[in-house]
């Protein structure tokens, strides 16, 4: 991620918020578009196309749970864990999946291909147990089974294009 | 089955109404035309006299909040939508976003006349990606077909809607939060006063709404304030959307007048009920951030002063249910640690006290209880931490676990020196 | 007036102040820890403060509630008690029990309020957060992540007063941390200040780590006397040694609020550098030997006694009024007449109008509709000053800054670079950034506007033109306006008398002339003195050359009284006396007027500042008393100056831009603390300029003026303007500053490549 694409990125926006601040939350999200998280070289090139200090685009960044400063794997699952989820299973979805992907807890396999993260209430609690690929479609109810077969779809798609996380 | 006299078009009509055709075909922005008919006071006037009540959480009026803004004060005035819908076991707004996005934005073009803004934003969750595609598009088709831009509100009077997306932090919903984030700031609270209706985004006059209240407003500016207020009893007029999840067998949204429903009719006639032999145990009426009532509450009416009658809110009205397979220490502790997670951390009580509670919680669920001890902490530690905070968010986490406290006291005191052993969760896959 | 009640007692407030305040000055404490004025509004967040206010529901933060007529508040009932209680148990739940081990330890805000207004007991915790132990945020300040309160203060301090924006929170909830990005150190002018600034022992001065417990040290109360600023600081001693310098804890809201320059606060190990002056000297037919202070004296004495000699004072910086005044004394009782006394190498003529102008003092600024910075770099030549600066424009006054030097304050404010030695340039501009402003104050810099008298003239009447506007001169020296009050002028009639050999004595007071302005013409003229009496408290070019040293104690060593450059008298109060051979130059100076039989009546420098007041004008109605706690304002004569005439500059070659920062000053050269901020002495040029002068990639260039040359590093800097060598000095082993016409005039230098023997010299 280039300074250059970022302003690129930003020009059109810009007019539409009265203080540039606003262009760093669109700026990190598209600048983690490119290889699904921010390494230093992305929050360097944020702060420069929006004019703030890197200490303080890290500090944006880092207080957000889909904003990831250290690399996560080619797809992150994102199992929702909270009560409505937990009610119908989602404790259970969750081991299943770790063990399938062979994990300890969280965590992103070796082959970099899978992070798997437990995460709060992602609106869908109509679908109990969900899960939620990057910021894709909640899917939902799962079986267990229904989420190895997941799993499984996604290590043969390719990668999007851009993350969208 | 399409819902008679439903707020929401998209129910009303049974259809998605995801393309500005059908949505005008549905009766699509006659609410906004008889809106430009009157003058913006006029418009004011009418969302106070239908009553509207805020579906973000706190219910405050609309109307009333909308006429908090100053005018003439030099500087632009906006409007912010609050589609962070973060709250454990709400899931309306997304309805209305997948659905319906038009209704909304029609209803944030009618509040923009009202109160003279020229530029509002929707700020939507991140983790809402597909939802804000739909909405991203709609706001692009909006605009080509000139309902935003330059002459929106007719020749030369502009309005205009930028999505912005937050990135995973519930307490962006709260709403100087979520102004702070849409400034690029962390989001975390400001202190009140000054409120957004005087001093807001960027520092200027903002009225901020939930998804569900703006959109609320095409139908009320089409059909008549009167007709809304006409719906639900004089202190919550109209109607409201309930998401219905945990052990139900027919989870949903479903759209019901205001005090007339109750909620046991909720549970049992609209969310399908529970599974064989099975009975209520506990229900967070009104999302996960409002006191949890038991059994004995459900043949309350669903409505904002009712529910405050047995103890608990109505809130963003996601109804989290509970049947006696559950464990209430467990649910509570799986709260409290949602609570310790989005904890934004600006404030003593509620960064160290949500923490704190979570920790005493699990050791609880997981046998390493201190018996008695541990009940006594866990209710001088509500004490220490609710009304002492910055913003509700630690309110929001103390009343679930204090009032499932003081309904299952001896849950507590057992399961602080058993244990819980983990139940069988409920895998059925939902009816319908 | 607002009339409330709290505790049942009836306060009297002014509206608008916050109810901790209006509790405070009834002498009521509210515990508080993230509220801090200083550093802009409330934020709330610590909820130390909750107090009960009457009819308002739940409990307010203090620190953000305003008084209001008829309120009711309880600070102390049981209600307020237990969040007070409640607060300081949740912010021990993830807080270490490292009191025994910790710096603050003794003097932190968190363990007096949990003594004072705490838990009586503490309960079973559960695990705390851990972070790893501290972590170096710079050479200089160090951080430990487990005892922060996330109180706001250092990342409001860095995000919004220094506005270095290095300092932020990371993450969120109980996992927030202080952190600079991906670790870099946390850099800058004023980091110290964050550790002033932290209620408990997350930040820590490195230097200071592990060095002194609160109960076995002493606190007091001084000035800083590392620029014209005149910050009022706090020094800490244990064992006779200055152990720490940190803001006073009851600013001087007329001068620093309470910030202080890491230079400032971290200069004191220079007290204890390798070349401090431990003992008396003494040069005689012996040889070279130590000898006792008393026989020092007495020696100096024998000297300026005799009739014959004729006799020239020498003063250099910083020099306390009371110094000059007894130097003033003592040239009355010395040898073939009175004593020529001057001061070395100031700026000299042309700043009558300047200065007739009316002054302002740095809390002036806050009111200031316009700030004008005219010359000079407020930012690395009186550090603080900047700060002010930026909390103008933060406030949204108009804020301008010309001259030739690149300045840090060019990001946030508008900077208009003048070609160098053309500041008349900037005199449309300055017209409109003044025209219409009521309450304008105009920084403008002493050498600067020294070297240029005839734009001093054209800027001092568009600044009188102007209503209401108000001036600062960015002194060059410590204390210049304390000097010039008391009538000590420039050193040229003293080098002329030297030169033409009518000067037998020379008495130097923390002056060393060849390393000065036109240093080779006062080493070439020091020949032929037949005595050399050097004060000093480190050594010098000239120490090697005297006949008799006598080791001074330093300012932070010594009492007296400075007067910064808003013309603020304030009191030098000791910290310590770490060289058990050495004096104050007062001392010395009243001994040796012991000596020669005619002795002043002074015993005290008290004494001597009332007696010098009484004589001195400016000071009238002035004693210790009266300077007090944040000192009094003088005027000094403004000294008319009729001389408006363009100077052209001297020599051949580029002009020089003199650029003196405090960070590259010979205490910043001489305190190991320091070294890693330290500025070099160096000559800046522009690329283009290196480029034309072949001289891009040398890492070191000849500089020769009319008046000396030197072989220093270069530095080639894009912010620099062509047609200009900087001259960065400082360094008292580069001896750069004597490349400077005497009294720092215009003066150009041709630069070329460093022969090869002299760079590796
Ligand atoms: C912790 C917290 C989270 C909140 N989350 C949301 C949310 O996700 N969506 C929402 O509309 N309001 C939320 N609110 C309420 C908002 O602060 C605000 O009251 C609301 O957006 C106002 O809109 P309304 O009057 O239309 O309800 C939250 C409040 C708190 C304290
Ligand atoms: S209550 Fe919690 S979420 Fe709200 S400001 Fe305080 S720490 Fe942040
Ligand atoms: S490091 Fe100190 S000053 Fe900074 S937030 Fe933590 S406690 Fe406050
Ligand atoms: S600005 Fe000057 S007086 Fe103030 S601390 Fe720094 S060196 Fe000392
Ligand atoms: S609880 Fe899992 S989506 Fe709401
Ligand atoms: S001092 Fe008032 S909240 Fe911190």
């Amino acid at each position: 991620m280039t300074t250059h694409e970022l302003e690129e990125f930003l020009a059109p926006m810009r007019h539409e918020y009265a203080d540039p601040r606003s262009l760093i939350l669109p700026a990190l999200r598209y600048a983690q578009g490119d290889a699904g998280w921010l390494d230093p070289q992305a929050m360097a090139a944020v702060a420069e196309a929006t004019g703030f200090s890197q200490a303080y685009v890290e500090s944006v960044a880092s207080f957000y749970d889909r904003l990831y400063l250290e690399p996560v794997g080619r797809r992150v699952i994102n199992v929702c864990v909270t009560l409505s989820c937990m009610l119908r299973g989602s404790d259970e979805i969750f081991e299943h999946l770790a063990d399938y992907l062979g994990l300890d807890g969280e965590g992103t396999t070796d082959d970099g291909m899978f992070s798997l993260h437990k995460v709060q209430c992602i609106g869908a609690c109509d679908r109990a147990p969900c899960l939620q690929i990057d910021a894709g479609q909640q899917i939902g109810p799962l079986e267990p089974a229904d989420a190895t077969c997941l799993v499984d779809d996604l290590r043969e798609a390719a990668a999007p294009a851009r993350y969208d996380r | 089955m399409p819902v008679l006299n439903s707020v929401f078009r998209h129910r009303e009509f049974g259809d998605h109404l995801t393309s500005l055709v059908e949505y005008e075909r549905a009766g699509g922005y006659l609410g906004l035309q008889g809106t430009l008919a009157m003058s913006p006071d006029d418009a004011l006037y009418a969302f106070h006299r239908s009553g509207l009540r805020g579906r973000g959480g706190a219910g405050f009026p609309m109307g009333r909040k909308a006429s908090f803004l100053p005018k003439d004060t030099g500087k632009p005035t906006y409007i912010v939508c609050n589609a962070d819908e973060s709250e454990p076991g709400t899931f309306k707004d997304r309805e209305i976003i997948e659905h319906n996005p038009f209704q909304l934005i029609e209803g944030m073009t009618i509040a923009g006349y009202a109160v003279g803004c020229e530029r509002a934003y929707i700020y939507i969750r991140g983790e809402y990606g597909v939802q804000g595609e739909v909405l991203a598009a709609a706001i692009t088709e909006a605009r080509e077909a000139g309902r935003l831009g330059p002459d929106a509100l007719g020749p030369g009077r502009p309005f205009d809607i930028t999505l912005y997306r937050g990135a995973g932090a519930y307490i962006c919903g709260e709403e100087t939060a979520l102004l702070e984030s849409l400034e690029g700031k962390r989001g975390q609270p400001r202190l009140k006063p000054p409120f957004p209706a005087v001093a807001g985004l960027y520092g200027c006059p903002t009225l901020i709404n939930n998804v569900e209240t703006l959109a609320a407003l095409p139908p009320i500016m089409h059909r008549g304030p009167d007709w809304y207020a006409a719906m639900g009893n004089e202190k919550s007029p109209g109607t409201k959307l309930f998401s219905v999840s945990g052990h139900v067998l027919k989870p949903g949204n479903f759209e019901i007048v205001l005090g007339e429903t109750t909620l046991r009719e909720l549970i049992y006639d609209l969310a399908g009920g529970l599974r064989e032999g099975r009975e209520v145990k506990a229900v967070w009426p009104g999302g996960s951030s409002v006191p949890v009532i038991g059994r004995e509450s459900l043949d309350v009416p669903l409505d904002y002063e009712t529910l405050n009658g047995v103890g608990t809110f109505l809130g963003s009205g996601g109804c989290i249910v509970m049947d006696d397979s559950g464990c209430i220490v467990r649910a509570s502790w799986r709260l409290a640690q949602f609570y310790r997670h989005e904890s934004c951390g600006k404030c003593t009580p509620c960064r160290e006290g949500t923490g704190w509670l979570a920790k005493i919680l699990g050791r609880m669920v997981h046998g390493e209880g201190r018996g008695e001890e541990d009940i006594r902490m866990l209710e001088s530690l509500f004490g220490r931490i609710s009304g002492r905070t910055l913003c509700p968010l630690a309110d929001g986490a103390v009343m679930p676990v204090q009032s499932a406290l003081n309904l299952f006291r001896d849950e507590f005191v057992r399961v602080a020196s058993e244990g819980s052993p983990r139940p069988e969760p409920m895998m059925e896959t939902p009816v319908g | 007036m607002v009339t409330l009640t709290i505790n049942g007692r009836s306060v009297d407030a002014p509206k608008g102040t916050m109810l901790v305040d209006a509790a405070k000055a009834a002498g009521i404490e509210i515990p508080i820890f993230c509220y801090e004025p200083r550093l802009g509004p409330p934020v709330g967040a610590c909820r130390m403060c909750l107090v009960e206010v009457e009819g308002m529901r739940g409990l307010q933060t203090a620190c953000s509630t305003p008084v209001a007529p008829d309120m009711v508040v309880n600070t102390d009932n049981e209600v307020a008690k237990d969040a007070q209680d409640g607060v300081l148990e949740l912010l021990l739940a993830n807080h270490p029990l490292d009191c025994p081990v910790c710096d603050k330890g003794g003097e932190c805000p968190l363990q007096d309020r949990t003594f004072r207004f705490g838990p009586g007991e503490t309960r079973t915790l559960e695990p705390k957060v851990h972070f790893p132990k501290p972590l170096e945020l710079s050479p200089l300040v160090a951080l430990d992540r487990e005892r922060c309160i996330a109180c706001y203060r250092c990342v409001r301090f860095s995000q919004d007063v220094a506005e270095d924006a290095q300092l932020t929170f990371q993450e969120r909830g109980d996992h927030t941390e202080i952190a600079t990005f991906s670790g870099d150190p946390y850099e800058g002018r004023f980091t110290g200040n964050t550790i002033d600034l932290c209620p408990v022992g997350a930040l820590t001065s490195s230097p200071y780590r592990f060095v002194s417990r609160p109960w076995d040290i002493k606190n007091t109360p001084s000035v800083c006397a590392g620029c014209s600023m005149g910050c009022n600081v706090e020094i800490t001693e244990r064992d006779n040694e200055v152990k720490r310098v940190t803001g006073r804890p009851d600013p001087n809201m007329a001068v620093e609020e309470g910030w202080i320059c890491d230079r400032g606060r971290w200069g004191y190990p220079a007290l204890r550098s390798a070349d401090r002056i431990d003992s008396p000297v003494l040069v005689d037919s012996v040889g070279r030997r130590k000898v006792l202070l008393e026989r020092a004296v007495a020696e100096a004495a024998g000297v300026l006694v005799n009739r014959d000699a004729r006799v020239g004072i020498l003063l250099g910086d910083p020099i306390t009024v009371e110094t000059g005044f007894l130097a003033l004394e003592l040239a009355q009782r010395v040898g073939a007449g009175p004593a020529m006394v001057a001061r070395m190498g100031i700026p000299g003529t042309g700043l009558g109008p300047m200065r007739s102008l009316p002054g302002a003092q740095m809390d002036d600024i806050d009111q200031a509709d316009v700030v004008l910075v005219i010359g000079g770099d407020p930012c690395t030549q009186q550090p603080v000053a900047e700060l002010r600066v930026r909390k103008a424009r933060r406030r949204g006054a108009r804020v301008a800054v010309f001259g030739p030097r690149p300045s840090a304050l060019d990001d946030s404010c508008e900077a208009m670079r003048t070609v160098p030695g053309h500041l008349m340039d900037a005199a449309g501009a300055i017209r409109d950034r003044l025209d219409g402003s009521q309450r304008a104050v105009v920084l403008w810099d002493e050498a600067d506007l020294a070297a240029e008298p005839d734009a001093a003239a054209l800027i001092a009447g568009l600044v009188q033109a102007t209503p209401g506007a108000r001036a600062i001169e960015m002194c060059a020296d410590t204390s210049g306006p304390g000097l010039r009050a008391l009538g000590i002028g420039t050193d040229a009639d003293l080098l002329a008398a030297t030169e033409a050999g009518e000067i037998d004595v020379i008495v130097t007071i923390a002056a060393d002339p060849i390393t000065g302005p036109s240093g080779d013409r006062w080493a070439q003229a020091l020949v032929g003195v037949g005595t050399i009496v050097e004060m000093a408290s480190h050594a010098t070019a000239i120490t090697g050359h005297a006949d008799l040293v006598l080791p001074l104690l330093t300012p932070l060593e010594e009492e007296g009284v400075l007067v910064s450059m808003t013309g603020r008298a304030q009191r030098l109060r000791p910290g310590a006396r770490e060289v058990p051979g050495a004096a104050a130059a007062w001392e010395i100076l009243i001994g040796l007027t012991h000596r020669l039989g005619t002795p002043v009546p002074d015993r005290t420098p008290a004494q001597a500042f009332s007696r010098l007041a009484r004589e001195h004008a400016p000071f009238a109605g002035l004693d210790y008393e009266v300077l007090g706690r944040d000192g009094a304002v003088i005027t000094p004569p403004a000294q008319h100056d009729p001389d408006s005439a363009r100077r052209d500059p001297q020599g051949e070659g580029l002009l020089v831009i003199a650029c003196t920062p405090v960070f590259g000053d010979a205490t910043a050269h001489r305190s190991d603390a320091l070294a890693s901020v330290v500025e070099p002495t160096r000559v800046g040029l522009s690329p283009a300029e290196a480029d034309r002068l072949g001289v891009r990639t040398e890492a070191r260039v000849r500089v020769a003026t009319p008046h000396g040359e030197a072989v220093l590093p270069l530095e080639v800097d894009a912010r620099l303007h062509e047609g200009a060598v900087y001259l960065f000095v400082g360094d008292p082993a580069q001896r750069a500053m004597r490349l400077l016409p005497l009294d720092r005039g215009p003066v150009r230098a041709v630069v070329g490549v460093a022969a090869r023997e002299e760079v590796s010299a």
